[in-house]
């Protein structure tokens, strides 16, 4: 044995004291290139750079914010993103107008089947298909469940980025039963893949009826005790009411849609404004609030939640009989043009914009998600609140990473 | 589709139209010229024969032969979705007004047209890249930046190997590049 001098084991912690940290650094390296970056990028008296980096509890995903901070009050943010941007829409570019329903699966994770309806309606559109009514009572009734295990997972969200660590269990064990049924219906828990171009994959099954009737019956009770432990806690109420105030025009001017608009008072909801499917057929109300704080923004999605049990009991009791999907040859060749299909999504609107060129890829797919849009009223609320109080604006406006990165 | 609304468009903006008003299904689609955005975007949005009050998407194509900034905005006063493709951008150097003007939340939009086509907002404030990292090079939704993927039909797949870098300087032939007249 020759005794030589040994490198220091990788586990070694004093390895680390001699790698500049210049990596972490939240300014980044070269001269601002634009008047916001210059703007934000200069510290004025007694403040500092923080950078709330990707890898963070509250940040829905991937995010990268950089935080300005004077002391604990947040003065400017920048959020940075790009950590999980996939190269989705080149992809489709790539892709059959079938495989395209797999690539849009993970955009929005957690609404799947927004992310999926999206698509096949506007290629649709592009094929002049007309989805057999089954199928599209398959869709609605699929969707709105979704829609509530979504604003579910939501609650959680909110509490567990106020620190309240029991609502995200028991969203979870709420949305756990809804991801069952889809999964006996679909076959899959979370991306589910299971809208076509023409209608769905498959029809209704005897296990998915038979837990959705059983679910049916404690949906109501179950949600409410739920929404009995957040709603009249105190600290959840008086930590956002007031708290990240979005108003109507201000809203508008930043795009927003969905249930962050709804909360300002604008009762803007795609399914009445620009219907589709066989909505103009069912009967529901669009909750609406006027004080378009954090707690306006969570309140509305729970009445919303209310107003999808509404729908799926239409659906179940008005399901007629069918194919449940269209007769389409299997390599589709769409004519040349475009379609836009705009849908309103547990988020807002989630919109498809897609470009035939006669072949059987799509030449352009162009995908709007509303957190990409939302993200961007992070940094017009936060500014005078706390560094605390970033996590909750952020969590009220509901971003879902996969979506905003795309 | 809302007959009486493309005859409403007609007559405010027929000299100021790069091509027919075109109707399928629930869109209404109108052409103009790069350099109209900023005018025609205005009228519609303040306009109370229009109240195109919400911006609906904004995004680049490219078209393989030029580029294209298309809108998509919702309106009361009509049952169809109103598309404006402002067309005839050049692929060398796009630039078109920025909407950020009428609706702040447009920046990020027009920052990812950026990022992915190179398109040039003139009066975004912050037009930097919003996904891929501040030192990329390529624009990568350009019909010229190949993507190395050998198990799609695409025109680049099985040309390159894998670990070779993908930037327009590397592509191998403009006969590659996919067109459509959109």
């Amino acid at each position: 044995m020759t005794t030589t001098a040994q490198r220091p084991s990788a586990d070694d912690p004093r390895v680390l004291l001699d790698q500049q940290l210049g990596v972490f650094e939240p300014v980044p390296p070269y001269p601002p290139r634009t008047e916001r970056e210059a703007e934000f990028y200069s510290l004025g008296d007694g403040e500092m750079f923080i950078n709330m980096g990707p890898q963070h509890p509250s940040t829905h995903g991937v995010l990268r914010v950089v935080l300005k901070l004077n002391g604990e009050e947040v003065v400017d943010l920048d959020p940075v993103l790009g950590y999980l941007h996939r190269g989705v829409e080149k992809l489709c570019e790539n892709a059959d107008y079938h495989q395209v329903i797999s690539q849009v699966d993970p955009l929005e994770y957690v609404s799947s089947l927004f992310c999926e309806w999206s698509p096949v309606m506007a290629f649709e559109k592009l094929l002049d298909v007309e989805v057999p009514r089954r199928a599209e009572y398959i869709r609605v009734l699929a969707a709105e469940l979704n829609r509530i295990a979504s604003h579910s997972l939501f609650m959680g969200w909110m509490a567990l980025d106020l620190g309240g660590l029991t609502p995200i269990l028991w969203s979870f064990i709420e949305r756990d039963e809804i991801v069952e049924m889809l999964a006996s219906l679909t076959g899959q828990r979370m991306l589910f893949n299971y809208f076509r171009i023409g209608g769905v994959n498959g029809d209704l099954n005897h296990e998915f009826m038979s837990r959705l009737g059983d679910w049916m019956t404690r949906a109501t009770e179950q949600i409410e005790a739920n929404l009995a432990l957040l709603n009249e806690n105190e600290i959840f109420v008086r930590r956002m009411r007031g708290l990240g105030v979005l108003d109507r025009e201000t809203a508008l001017r930043m795009c927003v849609t969905g249930p962050n608009l709804r909360a300002t008072g604008v009762p803007f909801d795609i399914r009445r404004a620009h219907p589709y499917s066989i909505y103009p057929e069912l009967d529901f109300d669009i909750p609406t609030r006027s004080e378009g704080d954090c707690l306006a923004r969570y309140l509305l999605r729970m009445d919303e939640i209310r107003q999808s049990l509404r729908i799926i009991d239409q659906c179940l009791n008005r399901m007629p009989d069918g194919p449940v999907m269209a007769k389409l040859p299997r390599l589709l060749r769409p004519r040349p043009g475009r379609a836009y299909a705009g849908i309103e999504g547990p988020r807002g609107q989630y919109a498809t914009y897609a470009i035939s060129d006669g072949t059987d890829q799509p030449f352009r797919m162009r995908i709007h998600d509303p957190s990409f849009i939302h993200l961007q009223c992070v940094g017009l609320l936060t500014p005078g609140n706390l560094v605390a109080d970033t996590m909750a604006i952020m969590a009220s406006l509901d971003p879902i990473m996969g979506g905003v990165d795309k | 589709m809302d007959r009486q609304f493309k005859r409403r468009l007609e007559a405010r903006f027929g000299p100021r139209l790069t091509g027919p008003v075109r109707q399928r299904h629930d869109q209404t689609e109108i052409r103009i010229a790069a350099a109209d955005v900023a005018d025609t975007l205005r009228t519609l949005h303040d306009d109370p024969e229009f109240r195109f009050e919400v911006l609906a998407d904004l995004c680049g194509v490219d078209t393989g032969t030029h580029m294209q900034v298309v809108y998509h905005l919702w309106s009361d006063t009509t049952s169809d979705w109103l598309r404006v493709i402002a067309d005839g951008l050049s692929r060398d150097d796009p630039r078109v007004p920025s909407a950020t003007f009428l609706w702040p939340g447009a920046e990020w939009m027009e920052r990812e047209g950026y990022d992915m086509f190179g398109i040039t907002f003139e009066g975004n404030r912050d037009l930097r890249r919003i996904y891929m990292p501040p030192d990329y090079t390529s624009f990568p939704l350009r019909k010229d930046f190949f993507l190395p993927d050998d198990a799609a039909r695409s025109p680049g797949g099985g040309v390159r190997h894998m670990e070779q870098t993908h930037t327009p300087r590397n592509a191998t032939s403009p006969e590659l590049v996919r067109r459509t007249r959109a």
